[in-house]
């Protein structure tokens, strides 16, 4: 992590135990401002558990939580408006519409009448709400019910933005939306990130990754990083001479056949590129497949729960 | 100050989403059309000639006089369990802490103290509306079969009505701040809504019970909270009767009827009721206050909303 980028959550040493349950153990970690920062783990790994201790909704048996400068155990007041959050589930009032759920909420953040409408305005235009803004919360889909759910995490203008799984559920073009939306946000207002998801695809565009499980961190870096360090590249090779095959069982590459092509697992690039340009006369058509961050994210969490690499 | 408006929006939001939730509204109004369905059926005429059976022979007291009467007991019994069953269908805190939407407000920077103040708040206004509605509509009714009330009986209504609001709401927060789950909310909700009739005396006078239950019934403050409603309902039309009848045929009227109560063998005077509810409710106000400090410092401890 850069040094001289500002950082605006600070975690260290975090604790919090359940009776014998360690849900958060010693964990420690930064979100620099403007960062899209992905939180991975299986169920129950801890991630709930830090974001609600950051929200101050639960409280924390030992370590820092700094949030914008501020410490939570001391200036938790200048924190809370700096924060919005998209819980896994939407826990606004079903029996409502969509504009009094957002009225009510933006009352609590002391925005005034004009500050309200004009946040609902650009919300509106970027998630579609007009159609929906005086509808009963219960007579929406699925999808437009979660666009509601950002707008509220987003009616207060906060600096960062908690995502807890928010595209869990929702179809294809809703999930564009919604992450067209936070991107422009990032771009246009610095706006940080904290993700968790369950989707590898959403969790390889972060800036950063924290994987957690059991309560502690597995694993930290970039995405590339990672999939340097826990996911192999392949290489596919889709055309071949027969004489190829001799050459691969001799080589030591672990490697899979089937009937349309050879996967090689690249664990060395060096050693790949020596043997295929010695083999070029054998090989018609190939390609590189880079690691996945599904590889990483299991391998970090077999590692640890198996005690084995795969 | 900007506190104030947060309290002042949390509180508009926990009403409209009572009224806006059919099925709480309905539930919360259970215990009052049972009241009026069994008087339509066979109460009202329990209760005219539970009255007729005291009145001696050859002495006619008009229709006019007895319907105000039985309409003045009806209504005293939907406004006493009204004030108690509404404030407990009404509570919004269960329903937050079940749909999870508490957490919405505890990400926020409002108090936790006005966000548990608001719960109380909401409550005591829904149920004054709703008791007030039915206060309105008793007036109407008696204005139509015989109206005899006082400005100051009205008033004293009025005054009960806030009395028995105040006890029900602090009572209903005070166990909704200690009750998280759905079924036991319920549970209690249906408890109260079948109970309280029976224990108040709502449709059955309690002098018509055993001396066990009326030594129960006289630990329990709604009972004079009950017994000031009917006096206040029944006064004027009593004294409208006292000019034709003997004073002591009034004394059994309201002795029948639950106009006066007495303690252990000591009759009960009004000035002492009214101490009882308003000692009843601040010992509720000073539970509530200490629930509420000790919740808040634990609040964090005891969420999980994963």
């Amino acid at each position: 992590m850069k040094k001289d980028d500002k950082r605006i959550i600070q975690i260290e040493h975090l604790k919090k135990y359940f009776k014998d349950v360690k849900a958060v153990d010693d964990i420690s970690f930064e979100v620099r401002e403007g960062e899209l920062f992905a939180f991975l783990g299986l169920n129950g790994a801890g991630k709930s558990t830090t974001i609600n201790i950051i929200c101050d909704v639960l409280s924390k048996d030992s370590g820092k939580v700094i949030i914008g400068g501020h410490s939570i155990d001391e200036n938790v007041d200048s924190i809370k408006p700096m924060i919005g959050v998209v819980f896994q589930q939407s826990v606004l009032d079903n029996k409502l519409s969509v504009l009094d759920n957002l009225k009510y909420r933006a009352d609590m953040y002391d925005l005034t009448k004009e500050e309200f409408y004009q946040n609902l305005k650009f919300l509106t235009e970027k998630l579609e709400l007009s159609d929906i803004l005086k509808k009963t919360l219960n007579k929406l889909s699925g999808g437009q019910k979660r666009r509601i759910d950002i707008a509220r995490a987003l009616i207060h203008k906060p600096k960062i933005l908690i995502l807890d799984e928010p595209t869990t559920g929702l179809d294809p073009k809703t999930r564009l939306l919604v992450w067209d939306l936070i991107n422009d946000l990032r771009k246009k207002e610095n706006l940080t990130v904290l993700l968790t998801t369950h989707y590898m695809e959403e969790a390889s565009e972060a800036d950063y990754i924290v994987i957690i499980d059991n309560g502690k961190i597995v694993a930290s870096d970039t995405p590339i990083n990672l999939k340097e360090k826990f996911a192999n590249d392949f290489i596919r090779i889709y055309k071949y001479k027969q004489n190829l095959l001799e050459n691969i069982k001799n080589s030591g590459f672990l490697y899979k056949i089937s009937s349309k092509n050879i996967e090689i697992e690249v664990d060395n690039m060096k050693k790949i590129k020596d043997f295929i340009v010695k083999n070029a006369d054998l090989i018609e058509d190939f390609e590189v497949i880079k690691g996945k961050m599904d590889n990483v994210f299991f391998k970090c969490n077999w590692q640890t729960t198996e005690g084995v690499l795969i | 100050m900007k506190e104030f408006k947060k309290l002042g929006s949390l509180v508009e939001r926990n009403i409209k989403l009572y009224f806006k939730d059919k099925m709480i509204f309905f539930v919360s109004l259970i215990t009052p059309i049972i009241l009026v369905v069994l008087f339509l059926t066979f109460l009202g005429s329990v209760y005219k000639d539970t009255l007729l059976n005291n009145i001696p022979e050859g002495v006619l007291i008009g229709e006019k006089m007895v319907n105000a009467f039985t309409g003045g007991w009806l209504f005293s019994s939907i406004l006493t369990t009204s004030c108690i069953t509404v404030s407990f269908c009404s509570n919004m805190m269960v329903n937050d802490k079940i749909s999870k939407s508490i957490l919405d407000f505890r990400i926020t920077p409002v108090r936790k103290s006005t966000l548990q103040l608001s719960y109380t708040i909401s409550n005591f206004i829904t149920t004054f509306i709703i008791c007030f509605t039915a206060m309105i509509i008793s007036l109407l009714y008696l204005a139509i079969v015989g109206f005899y009330l006082s400005f100051v009986d009205v008033l004293l209504i009025f005054i009960d009505m806030i009395l028995a609001i105040s006890f029900g709401s602090l009572l209903a927060s005070i166990l909704s701040l200690l009750i998280s789950s759905q079924g036991a909310w319920s549970a209690l909700c249906s408890l109260v809504s079948s109970m309280y009739g029976f224990l108040c005396g709502a449709y059955m006078p309690l002098q018509s019970c055993g001396d066990g239950v009326r030594a129960v019934v006289s630990f329990f403050p709604g009972t004079y909270g009950t017994i000031l409603f009917r006096q206040h309902y029944m006064r004027g039309v009593l004294n409208e009767m006292s000019e034709i009848l003997p004073n002591e045929v009034i004394g059994s009227i309201k002795e029948s009827f639950d106009g006066t109560f007495s303690f252990f063998g000591h009759n009960v005077p009004t000035w002492a009721m009214y101490l009882v509810m308003i000692a009843s409710v601040m010992i509720l106000v000073g539970i509530y206050l200490c629930i509420t400090t000790l919740k808040i410092k634990k609040i964090k401890h005891l969420v999980n909303f994963k």
